[in-house]
């Protein structure tokens, strides 16, 4: 990255499904105070909010496309056939493109708003995060079809399948790091604005899709938690986590309660503001 | 930021007010330090009035947290505030220092 004679910002969006619509908030704050952002990183379903923001949308655009791509739809057509291959694997046959929910309208709707767009062609530089299914790591999408990098970050375990590349297998960048802040840190950021949530824990756990949920957030929040503490210490300037704070349950296809997301996204990083302005202002010592 | 700093039989009590950033950190620091090197090695941290914290400010805490064992002594937070606490939390610095609901129950428990 250039130095532009100032502290270098970037912003790390992580996982939390709908309440990633938070980081609008967060954008909308940072341009109307003249915060520059010299790179956008995003993981799930930050790598939507993350993309958005690189390419320029404004927030009104985001937030309208946000209710039509993110809605309760997304997952009601099951893959039928996905559920025959895990129960009767000896008949069905079952492969690592297992997913519960037909993904084709996911994709249909990643495609209607993002088109053809590439990732270098973002205004901002952008890198969307994954995981290798075969090997654990983390990948960065920094070039490449845009739809395909987010398809990739956001494919769900046990929900979407995993999305092929260039003929390696995907899944979703939470597995990896549900708050990529290592990919600021090597980009040569300074100052990291973070954004992401924990996953959140089953109220009830009445099926084996929801128990496999359970283990997924223990273990994703965790890893959370280890790689951030990481990350704080081995940063070189700073890291400010804007964690919004949600009076009312938010759930994965909660699009009603997307403005009031917003508006708290807007709330936390209002208060990080005139800090914020002194950072930015003088490079690091 | 203020730092305001109480003496209760061995223990140091600094009461802070503000964001412990990297704006602030170095008068953290050296507020610590001016503490450890006086031989107070037991202090305590008066969280109720701090409203922040950064990845330099955790910085700044770990560097005094690492100074006080190193000679026996510690140093333990009160009245973490919530939005505080999830940061401790998410840097996994809730699994390594003695946090407490308000100071007395802190510095008492240097007695116990």
């Amino acid at each position: 990255m250039d130095s532009p004679g100032r502290s270098r910002v970037a912003v790390v969006i992580g996982s939390g499904s709908v309440k990633c619509a938070a980081a609008l908030g967060l954008f909308k704050v940072l341009r109307s105070e003249g915060i520059p952002i010299d790179l956008v990183v995003g993981c799930s379903g930050g790598s939507l909010y993350a993309a958005m923001t690189a390419f320029g949308w404004d927030v009104d655009e985001a937030e309208r496309k946000t209710r039509t791509l993110w809605t309760k739809e997304l997952t009601r057509r099951r893959n039928t056939r996905a559920l025959l291959r895990a129960v009767l694997p000896g008949i069905f046959g079952f492969d690592e493109q297992f997913g519960l929910v037909d993904d084709r309208r996911i994709l249909a709707r990643l495609e209607e708003a993002f088109g053809e767009a590439r990732v270098e062609d973002a205004k901002v530089p952008l890198y969307l995060t994954a995981t290798d299914f075969h090997t654990g790591e983390q990948t960065v999408f920094a070039k490449g079809r845009l739809v395909d990098a987010i398809r990739a970050s956001i494919a769900i375990p046990y929900i979407f399948q995993p999305w092929k590349v260039d003929g390696r297998t995907y899944v979703d960048g939470f597995l990896s790091d549900p708050m990529p802040i290592g990919v600021a840190i090597k980009e040569g950021a300074d100052v990291i604005i973070t954004m992401g949530f924990e996953s959140p824990y089953q109220t009830r756990v009445s099926s084996v899709l929801r128990f496999a949920f359970q283990l997924s957030s223990i273990t994703s929040n965790n890893l959370l938690k280890a790689n951030y503490a990481f990350h704080n210490l081995a940063h070189h300037h700073e890291i400010l986590p804007v964690i919004p704070q949600f009076r009312h349950k938010i759930h994965l296809f909660d699009t009603a309660r997307i403005p009031y997301v917003i508006e708290e996204g807007e709330r936390a990083a209002e208060k990080q503001i005139p800090y914020l302005r002194q950072l930015v202002a003088a490079r690091p010592a | 930021m203020e730092i305001q700093v109480e003496r209760r039989a061995a223990v140091a009590v600094l009461a802070i007010a503000g964001s412990v950033d990297g704006a602030t950190a170095p008068a953290l620091v050296a507020a610590f330090r001016e503490e450890v090197g006086g031989g107070w090695i037991r202090i305590v941290g008066d969280f109720a009035r701090v409203d922040y914290t950064s990845s330099a400010g955790l910085r700044a805490l770990l560097e005094t947290v690492k100074e006080t064992r190193q000679r026996g002594g510690d140093l333990r937070l009160a009245a973490v505030q919530p939005e505080v606490r999830r940061v401790l939390d998410l840097a996994g610095f809730t699994g390594i220092l003695k946090l407490y609901d308000g100071v007395d129950a802190a510095v008492a428990s240097f007695g116990a």
